[in-house]
């Protein structure tokens, strides 16, 4: 018999606090570094002289930013805050939640220092060089025991979805991260040769399926049910959708090297894996929306649950397009041009940035005791991130669609550079949108926290 | 000969799942699934609740013309890349 009673004691909520506040501090530094990187595409002399500005060095710092500085802080803030809830106990420490913030700052700071600075391994997503993979690497150590100590101490014998899928993320994030840096060889950080492309691609997928998707699968399965005031729509289902995705997604990176001499048999089981990753993206969705059915009403006022529902849609959309994508035939039009660009943001900024941000606009009010400071402010940031995400897809599309046709038709690069250079303009305005709505979003949580109290939500 | 190594990493990852797995079914993860679905809704206190509020027309009409918008544009890549007159 499980005693369901409320036992917790009012809790501070500092790690949750803290990482609610690296979220929102990173996302302006890694808009505005995307922003930079659209602006200099339209205007290449603009930073000419710069050498740390220079687009090669801001666009890993702008894509490692929002992974490492926005998007998973801001998922592990709503973590943070359900875990001991769902597992009926506190948190194991603080003080080590706390010691993680600051590490995993300083951590961020190393990151865009050291690439500003010239200091890259040269791989897609794995630029950092050996100390810094190292620092996130024990990053995730920490929070990984942070978080694994307070199941050991929990008072509830069932581990809810959100957990499993926390969980899972930081292990798979801490052992995909070592292997796909390369770190038993630090002067290089790679193997050689096909192998590396092969190991690479693995870690690149798998470093925003594996972190990313079920981070943000947990802050889902949290806010909605509570924002919709009713039980999840199956909880079997949540776990037939966990232990699939666990299974499918771990091999399906090689659906980045199609055009590449790889063995077959691994494109294969990569191909398969892709289409299959309908059974964990479909149990997800199906599950949420199930939930969510005849409740909307319920989401549209809580804007916590606005932004993560919309990261639904948006997960759905992602996922019919990466599955499409590992299609031979529809990727020999997508691959090595902006059509990608455009699916990695619905997918980093649409499905799993608005999660985030809507776990934290849910959990804000809980750990501060206060109102959110300004409804209107992070409605409109809402907006102006879901007209800068669609915007993104459509351009990008056109551009990508344009640049596919062309080289497959044995167009050279540059010829076509003029014909895209408007969507180039469009993409850089839409940018600045999303970075507009980065600032409002930092105001906003910085009043809540240490403002004046502002309007109810 | 590399793919040696890329068959050991997938068969290690599948044991280490299934034995995860199989302490989840000892430990009776899978039972009691009725009352799981309630978990997120329990130590909830004084939270009101939300009032029902009608959706704003507006908005809808918006996020449809949104979500619209980036299906065609997907449906275009499809259309695109199979049908014929397409790519060579």
């Amino acid at each position: 018999m499980t005693d369901t009673s409320l036992t917790l004691l009012p809790q501070p909520h500092l790690t949750a606090k803290g990482f609610c506040l690296t979220s929102a501090f990173w996302m302006v530094i890694a808009t505005f570094a995307g922003l930079l990187g659209a602006t200099e595409l339209i205007a290449p002399d603009l930073t000419a002289n710069v050498g740390w500005l220079v687009f090669g060095r801001i666009r890993p710092i702008h894509i490692n930013l929002v992974l490492f500085g926005f998007v998973t802080p801001g998922l592990l803030a709503a973590a943070f805050y359900y875990f001991p809830r769902l597992l009926r106990t506190e948190l194991f420490s603080e003080k080590l939640g706390i010691l993680t913030v600051i590490a995993w700052n300083v951590t961020l700071v190393a990151v865009t220092v050291s690439l500003a600075m010239g200091y890259t391994q040269g791989r897609e997503y794995a630029e950092m060089v050996w100390p810094i993979d190292i620092m996130i690497i024990a990053a995730f150590v920490l929070v990984f025991t942070n978080l694994a100590m307070t199941v050991k101490g929990r008072r509830e014998p069932i581990l809810y979805v959100s957990v499993w899928y926390v969980l899972a993320a930081t292990v798979l994030t801490a052992a995909t991260y070592a292997l796909g840096n390369v770190i038993w060889r630090p002067d290089s950080g790679a193997l050689v040769g096909i192998p590396d492309a092969i190991l690479l691609w693995f870690y690149g997928h798998n470093v925003f399926g594996l972190l990313l998707t079920p981070l943000a699968a947990g802050v889902t399965y949290y806010v909605i049910p509570r924002a919709c005031r009713t039980p999840l729509y199956s909880h079997t289902l949540s776990l037939l959708g966990f232990w699939s995705l666990i299974v499918v997604y771990t091999h399906i990176g090689t659906h980045h090297l199609l055009q590449v001499p790889v063995s077959t048999w691994l494109k294969v089981i990569a191909i398969v894996d892709s289409v299959a990753m309908v059974i964990p993206v479909m149990a997800f969705l199906l599950n949420i929306w199930f939930t969510a059915k005849g409740r909307l009403g319920e989401i549209h006022v809580d804007i916590g649950a606005k932004f993560v529902f919309t990261g639904t849609i948006m997960y759905f959309f992602v996922s019919i397009q990466g599955s499409m994508m590992s299609l031979p035939q529809v990727q020999r039009v997508t691959h090595f041009n902006n059509w990608v660009v455009g699916h990695a943001h619905v997918g980093v900024l649409g499905f799993a940035g608005m999660i985030a941000l809507g776990g934290l606009y849910y959990i804000l009010p809980k750990i501060t005791n206060r109102p959110l400071y300004s409804r209107f402010l992070a409605d409109l940031q809402y907006w102006l991130i879901l007209i800068g995400v669609v915007g993104f897809t459509v351009v990008l599309t056109f551009a990508g669609l344009i640049q596919g046709s062309a080289w497959l038709n044995g167009e050279t690069v540059y010829r076509l550079l003029a014909e895209i250079h408007v969507y180039y303009v469009v993409r850089a305005s839409l940018g600045l949108m999303i970075f507009v709505s980065a600032i409002l979003g930092l105001y906003n949580i910085l009043q809540t926290l240490y403002g004046k109290p502002g309007e109810t939500p | 000969m590399y793919f040696p190594y890329f068959i050991t990493y997938i068969a290690v990852g599948f044991i280490i799942s299934l034995s995860v797995f199989i302490w989840a079914l000892k430990n009776n993860q899978f039972k009691d699934q009725r009352r799981a679905r309630f978990l997120p809704l329990e130590n909830e206190k004084g939270a009101d609740a939300a009032p029902i509020t009608g959706i704003s027309r507006f908005e809808i009409y918006g996020l449809l013309l949104l979500a619209c918008a980036g299906l065609l544009a997907s449906a275009a890549v499809l259309v695109f890349a199979l049908l014929p007159g397409g790519p060579p």
